[in-house]
Formats: structure tokens, sequence, C-alpha cells
């Protein structure tokens, strides 16, 4: 199963927000959909959720335009709410059959879901009434009780407690697992970069990057090595020119021309391995590795807005 | 279709388990039941009745005559204010003890008869619906004519059937008698005034609600604009029907019990001598009337991102609802239901449900005219209805400022 976004091109009046928007999320797999606030994320999940229709462009599922009445989507907002005044169980029956349940399945799927993230205590309970964890993990139901073939879910992390994130990996895993197409969206990389395989990063209503996550990374130049010693000094005084602080901690060491001038010489920057061998047996190093872009430096490179402007290597 | 369904059972049950649909509903059931079954007990107190308890009223025959004159003076006020214990004052007592007596309250009220022409009455704070002097009138003007007719030999049963002659008349309405129609005219006008109005406004907060908590966010994602629109709408009319139905049925179920202790008051008996068609009209003009001011609410409150906002959004409409009825209402009140304004008023969809009702049920209306108001109340329904899904669409995503009607007649053409 493939979800793909075509050329989606959508303006509100005289403002552009997204133009020609294209990605794929794969059946089984979890697609991160980044960006900076502002960006189009939500408007590309509105479009794809039928919230309202593209100015041109198509959702299409498996190469054919995507048929609503069919497919069935999971959506966990961004801005969280359901009715505060009413009791957890009946709202979270009621939105799963405007989901297209019957009322035995709904209530079936609900109490599932309720006494598989331990809040079966609260069902008769009002909204209100409960932590803003628990409320978000309530939220989590009416996107996932009727068993959705697309999950769409906005932020789903913010907000929780580690124990409380911990059950909700254990959740998306499980979903993925199903074969469903998981969407995320979210500014925790380390969330996205644990679950997502490939991601779709819109700066400005336009896609600045898409592809397999490993790909993309794999795709940097690996022309940079990554050190991490207790005594940086020695290392920054012989190699000025290639050697540097990193932003989060730790040295970088690019492998330019500039280190045949080490005395006695380092082997060919061709060589990484002999290179890195060479540095570690000189100074007291506790890491060596070539250096390979966090999700959150490829982020940063191309969600700001000069892609040159950070610690991206291109 | 299927999720009108659920919109429409999970938005009504959300009315039927309100504390304030049940409260007032019951409230409402009560009260008429109560004031139904005030001549019941109050009949039932009657069979002995404390004559002692009943307020003193003071009568002094204060001119020379007959004792039996006088005692038929004295029993013909017996009679005439059965609600009183009246007493015969004292021969030596002046006009100014009786007065005296009034002043300190030890009567409720005194009589002092200078003869069958003249008399004075006094009472220490004359109410507004005091009538003691003009039954007194009455009654000693024709004891004056009887004696009359008796000292110039007439035999008493010959006065009798002078006094006794019954007059026939015969009143022919050929339209509404607006006497009769008047009453439960204006209630029901009254009762469609309230439930319009308090319904409408349920509406617009409970579309606005949904926005400010953020629920929206989640059902625009389940449901298609038109059917969570419409679902709403319909379920708070149905809501509104039903309260209605309970108040005016009881009222009737409680007058059919009680009919017997209503025969009386000729009020109670005009408002429940309705024609059934009536309630034909008024459950008719009730469903349109509705439905056209729930969607323009409904509408405003999508575009409300925070309850306190909603208020002054949804002015316009109340305002326009409130003057449409108040004009049609100070008309019925006035009698002028045939009026030239009533007239365009009951063609106007906006307040067309309330005048052509008036019309309908105060005087005589040809049948096309009420099908000419009707079609044009069930188009503007219609308009209103798909320009109200149109807003709402737009409406529901709109956070932050709230957006003028230029705004969102722009997104409309947009969307």
């Amino acid at each position: 199963m493939t979800l793909t976004l075509s050329a989606i091109e959508k303006s509100f009046g005289s403002k552009k927000v997204l133009t020609g928007v294209s990605f794929s999320a794969e059946g089984g797999k979890a697609f991160g959909l980044l960006g900076r606030n502002g960006a189009g994320k939500t408007t590309a999940i509105r479009i794809l959720m039928d919230v309202f229709p593209a100015d041109s462009g198509e959702v299409l599922l498996d190469g054919r335009p995507i048929d609503y009445r069919h497919v069935s989507l999971g959506y966990l907002p961004e801005e969280r709410g359901l009715y505060p005044k009413k009791i957890i169980w009946e709202q979270l029956v009621y939105f799963a059959m405007l989901k297209g349940l019957t009322r035995a399945d709904a209530i079936a799927a609900v109490d599932k879901w309720l006494a598989r993230l331990g809040l079966s205590e609260y069902r008769n309970k009002k909204l209100d009434t409960l932590s803003k964890g628990n409320q978000q993990k309530i939220q989590l139901i009416t996107a996932l009780a009727h068993d959705p073939a697309i999950v769409v879910l906005d932020e789903p992390f913010s907000g929780l407690d580690p124990v409380n994130a911990m059950l909700l990996k254990d959740v998306v895993k499980e979903e993925i697992a199903k074969g469903k197409i998981v969407l995320f969206s979210s500014h925790q990389m380390n969330y996205i970069e644990e679950f997502c395989d490939s991601i779709a990063i819109l700066n400005q209503g336009r896609v600045a990057l898409t592809g397999d996550l490993h790909s993309i990374k794999r795709a940097y130049p690996r022309n940079r090595l990554f050190i991490r010693t207790e005594n940086e000094a020695p290392l920054l005084s012989a190699f000025p020119e290639v050697c540097r602080k990193a932003p989060g901690g730790g040295l970088f060491f690019d492998l330019a021309a500039a280190v045949f001038r080490a005395w006695p010489p380092l082997p060919a920057a061709e060589d990484k391995s002999s290179v890195m061998t060479a540095l570690a047996g000189r100074y007291d190093i506790d890491e060596i590795k070539v250096w390979e872009p966090s999700l959150n430096d490829i982020f940063v490179a191309y969600a700001g807005n000069d892609p040159m402007a950070s610690g991206g290597t291109q | 279709m299927k999720q009108f369904g659920h919109i429409f059972s999970f938005e009504l049950k959300y009315y039927f388990k309100s504390k304030v649909f049940i409260g007032i509903t019951l409230f409402l059931v009560l009260l008429i039941a109560i004031v139904m079954f005030v001549p019941r007990l109050a009949s039932g107190e009657d069979d002995d009745v404390d004559v002692s308890q009943l307020p003193p009223m003071l009568v002094k025959v204060d001119f020379e005559t007959d004792p039996a004159l006088a005692s038929m003076v004295f029993s013909n006020f017996q009679s005439a204010f059965s609600d009183y214990r009246v007493l015969a004052a004292h021969d030596h007592m002046t006009k100014e003890d009786v007065s005296g007596m009034v002043a300190n309250r030890e009567v409720a009220c005194a009589f002092v008869l200078d003869s069958l022409t003249s008399f004075t009455y006094y009472v220490d704070d004359l109410s507004m619906y005091d009538e003691n002097s003009t039954v007194a009138a009455t009654l000693l003007g024709n004891l004056y004519r009887m004696n009359v007719m008796l000292e110039s030999g007439l035999s008493p049963e010959e006065i009798e059937e002078i006094m006794q002659t019954p007059i026939e008349s015969h009143v022919e309405a050929l339209g509404n008698d607006q006497t009769q129609n008047f009453f439960y005219t204006y209630i029901m006008l009254f009762a469609l005034y309230v439930v319009i109005l308090l319904y409408g406004q349920m509406t617009a907060s409970s579309v606005a609600s949904e926005k400010s908590s953020r629920a929206m966010e989640l059902l625009i994602t389940s449901a298609k604009p038109l059917n969570m629109m419409f679902g709403k709408v319909l379920a708070a009319c149905t809501a509104g029907l039903v309260q209605l139905a309970a108040v005016f049925g009881s009222a009737f179920l409680f007058y059919n019990i009680n009919k017997s202790y209503w025969e009386d008051n000729l009020m109670i008996r005009m408002i429940f001598d309705m024609p059934p068609s009536l309630l034909g009209y008024l459950l008719a003009f009730f469903l349109f009337g509705f439905l056209l001011y729930a969607f323009l609410y409904g509408a405003i409150g999508s575009t409300v991102s925070k309850l306190e906002e909603l208020n002054s959004s949804c002015m316009p409409v109340t305002l326009l609802y409130v003057i449409a009825t108040m004009t049609v209402i100070m008309n019925v009140a006035m009698g002028e239901t045939n009026s030239t304004l009533i007239k365009v008023l009951s063609y106007v969809p906006f307040s067309s449900p309330l005048a052509m009702f008036a019309r309908v049920a105060m005087s005589s209306v040809a049948w096309y005219e009420i099908a000419i108001s009707f079609a044009i109340l069930a188009a503007s329904v219609v308009g209103v209805g798909v320009l109200s899904a149109k807003i709402y669409r737009v409406g529901v995503l709109l956070y932050g400022n709230r957006p003028t009607l230029k705004d969102i007649f722009k997104m409309i053409r947009r969307a």
C-alpha cells in the first residue's frame, strides 16, 4: 500500500500555502512529515484528510485517486481537544461510529483500547477530570479505535511522560507492524529518527527534501570525522584549519588536503579508517567515527531559510 | 446519511440528558399542573368554607326606611358579596365610626347608604381590581327600581318577570373571532418566540464550544460539514419540539382533567378552545422558522473562536428576530392583524413564521396566501441552510480574530 501526494497546490486567497508538494509513504513503514511552524504541514494533512480539496494535484493510494468512502483514516490533531464535559466512553464510541463502525464494534474497540492504554477506570468519567497526559491518550483512541489503514499522528509525543511515551511507542510500532501507513508530524527529531524510514521536509510550502532517511544520510559526503576527547586542545592546535568544536560537544575533523601537512604525515584522506587509527594512536581520544548528519542537522539544513548556514556539509 | 444519524442522535441525547433541559421542562409542566389544579383544590375547600375566616364588610343603612326593606338590602349584599362576611352596622354608629373601623382595619371595607340611590364606599387601599362599588351600584339600582315598581302597585311576580326578561343576542363572527383567539395566539406567539430564540442560541453555542474546545479538529476530519450542521440543527429542533409538546400537551391534559372546575373562567376556557388545525400551523411555522434561524445561529457559532465572543456575534440575528417578533406581537395586541405591515411581514421569511401564524389565528387568510408565504419560507430555509453549511465549512477552521461579514463572504466565494 502506497500513499502518494502528487503535485499538490493550495492557496488561501493570495497566500500560496503549498507549491507542488509531492511525497510517498509506504504501508508497514512510518513516514515523517517535517517542517517549521507555518511550513504547510497542517494544510497538507488536511488535504490528505479531505477537509478541503487541493487547488490542483492528487492524493493517490496505490496509484489511484484515494476513495475516502472506502479508506479509513485516523487522525491525532496537534491541537488536542474533545468534549470536555462529556463522558469519555460515550464520546469515544461516537467518534468511532462517525468513522463508520457499528455501535457494537465501536463499543468493543473503545473498551479494548481503554484497557490497552490503562484507562479503563476512567471509562465513565468526564474528560476534563483527567490529567493532560491521560486526555492525550484518550485522544489517541479516537485516531486508532476504528482500525484505520492510514494513521496520521501530529506531535503524538508532546506532553507525555517517559512511561507514557514508551507505551505510545509500543502502540505505534504495533500499528506499523500491522502494515499500516503511519504518518508522523513532529518537531521532536529523536522520535522521528527512531520510527521513520522515510521523511519529507517542507519549507515554505515546498518539499525541500524527501526520501529514505538512511539513503539521505548516506548521501551526505562522508569527509568529516567526529571525535570525542577529554583533551581537545592538542588536536585543535595541531590541525587549526580542519579541526573545530562541534555544536553539540566534541570535535569535527574535516578530511581536507590540510591533513597532509601534519608531521609525521597522516595516511591519505580517502583511507578514513587509517586516518582514524593514526589519530587515535597519537592523541587521547575516547571516540572517533565518520560523521553522519543527525536528522536534526538535516532538518536545520533544509527547513532553515538558508541551507548553507548551519552544520550541513554541502 | 448514516453519519447524519449518528450526529443527530448524539446531539439529541445531549439535550435530553442536559440538566437544564430536563429542569426547565419539568418546571414548566409542574407549574402548569399547579395552575390547572388550583380551582379543583380550591373548590374542595369550598364545601366547608369557614365564614368567620372571610374578610368582614360593614353595611350601614343610614336612612329612614321600614325594616323589611333594610333587611332586604342586607340580604342582597350578603348574596352579592359572597367572599365577604357582611355585617350590619349598629344603628347608633355614625359615619365617622364606620370610616374609623375601616381605617383601623377592623373591617376590610364598608358601605354607608344615604338612600337607595346614594352610598359611600369606604376602603383602606383601593385596589385596581376593586369592583365592589360597581357591584353595589348595580345591586342598589335594581332594589330601587323594584321598590318604585312595588309602590306603583305591581305585584312581586310581575316585577320579577320584568327584571328577569332575558335578551336574546347572537354574534356571528364570519371570519375569526379575535376576542376568542387573542389569548391563545398570544401564548403561542410567545412560545414560538422563546423556543426559537433559546434553541437557536443553543445551536450557536454548541458549535462554538466544539470549536473552542478544539473537538472541531477531530470532527471535521471525521464527518462532513453538511452532516454536522444538519445533525446539530435538527437535533435542537427536535428537542424544542419535544419541549413544546411536553408543555402544551401537559397543559391540555391537566385542563381536561380539571375542565369542570374551569367553566367559570372565560379566559382559560377561550385559551383551550383552540382549533386543532392551529396546532398544525404552529408546528409547521415552528419547524420552518426554527430551521431558518438555527442555520444562521449555527453559521455564526462556527465563525467564533472563543465562547465569550458568541453573544456579540449573535447580536445582529437576535436583534432581527426580536424586532420582527415585537412588531408582530404589538400588532396582535392592538388587534391589527390585517394591517399592511403585518401582511408584508407575513411574506418576509425572517418574520413570516410569526406574522403568518398570527394572521391565520386572528383573521381570515386565503389558502394561497399561506401557501405563498410557506413557499418563500421553505425556499429561504434551503438557501440559508446551504449558505450556512458553506460558512460553517470555512468558519470552523478559522481561529484568531473574529472575521467580518465581508471576510466570510470572500471565503465562501473561494471555498
